[in-house]
């Protein structure tokens, strides 16, 4: 069953800021259908008066990645396609993968060693030969 | 009044130099000498090394190809067979392993190489007694064709 990675959408904006409009936009009107199409993410709405940060909107993931977007000057439309994006994603980081397998037990035959296919007699020791 | 452009005097100036110049900073900050600290000489150098990158995808396929033969090549000799007679004893007994898998099975799976390079001598065997022998002995085992359709 599909779990998603996404815990919380904090909305954080002021309602006087020019740039916060797209912002206050979102949250007239498609806030309610984000938050219904996606009924596993909370969706915490908080606007700070006065003039303060530049409007964010920051994401919370499962694995504690805290994820900060800004959507200063970004009309509603955009800023619902950013939300979705968000809550599509987990919360690793985004690095490049080096490589797209891992394993924790490479050899199950024993890993290859300079002695593997040599006779086995060259790695007994026997007794040392008395000093005479 | 109402002024809808600036006077032509009036220049804007830039605020966020810091930033930008950091963006190309990030990226040289491994590099040797003055090239990590001064933005003049890291433009040049974070460009070639970008540039060197892109072109480097390329060569690092014939690269990783040429050191899996070189590995293999290894592996089978110390099993007394040579690379050319491996490889092309095991596509005639139908084994399509690409080199890649075959240079870590011989490092992670030393018994199943040793195996794939008996496989590969006796399948040898069989094509010197077919081309040597001529008519009378029947075919070898590990000399037939499995059709899969």
């Amino acid at each position: 069953r599909y779990v998603r990675q996404l815990q919380r959408l904090q909305l954080l904006f002021s309602p006087t800021a020019a740039d916060a409009r797209g912002a206050r936009q979102f949250v007239e009107e498609a806030a309610q259908d984000f938050a219904r199409q996606h009924p596993d993410v909370v969706l915490y709405v908080s606007p700070h008066s006065g003039p303060g940060p530049a409007p964010v909107l920051r994401a919370e993931y499962l694995n504690g990645t805290v994820r900060e977007e800004l959507i200063a000057s970004k009309t509603s439309e955009e800023i619902v396609q950013l939300a979705t994006k968000l809550a599509n994603q987990s919360g690793l980081d985004i690095v490049r993968i080096r490589k797209p397998f891992h394993t924790d037990n490479p050899s199950v035959q024993g890993q290859w060693h300079p002695l593997t296919n040599k006779p086995s007699i060259l790695t007994i020791q026997g007794p040392r030969p008395q000093p005479q | 009044m109402v002024v809808l452009s600036a006077a032509r005097w009036l220049r804007s100036r830039l605020s966020d130099r810091f930033w930008r110049v950091q963006e190309v900073l990030k990226y040289a900050r491994h590099f040797r000498g003055r090239k990590n600290r001064c933005y003049k000489l890291a433009v040049r150098s974070v460009r070639r090394a970008f540039v060197r990158s892109t072109k480097a995808r390329r060569e690092k396929k014939r690269f990783l190809r040429a050191l899996w033969i070189t590995r293999i090549e290894a592996a089978s000799l110390e099993h007394g067979l040579k690379y050319p007679a491996f490889i092309s004893n095991l596509l005639k007994s139908q084994v399509e392993l690409n080199r890649k898998v075959l240079a870590d099975l011989a490092i992670y799976e030393p018994k199943t190489f040793k195996s794939l390079a008996a496989l590969a001598q006796r399948r040898r065997q069989e094509g010197f007694l077919a081309a040597l022998g001529d008519g009378k002995e029947p075919e070898g085992i590990f000399s037939r064709i499995v059709h899969h359709h």
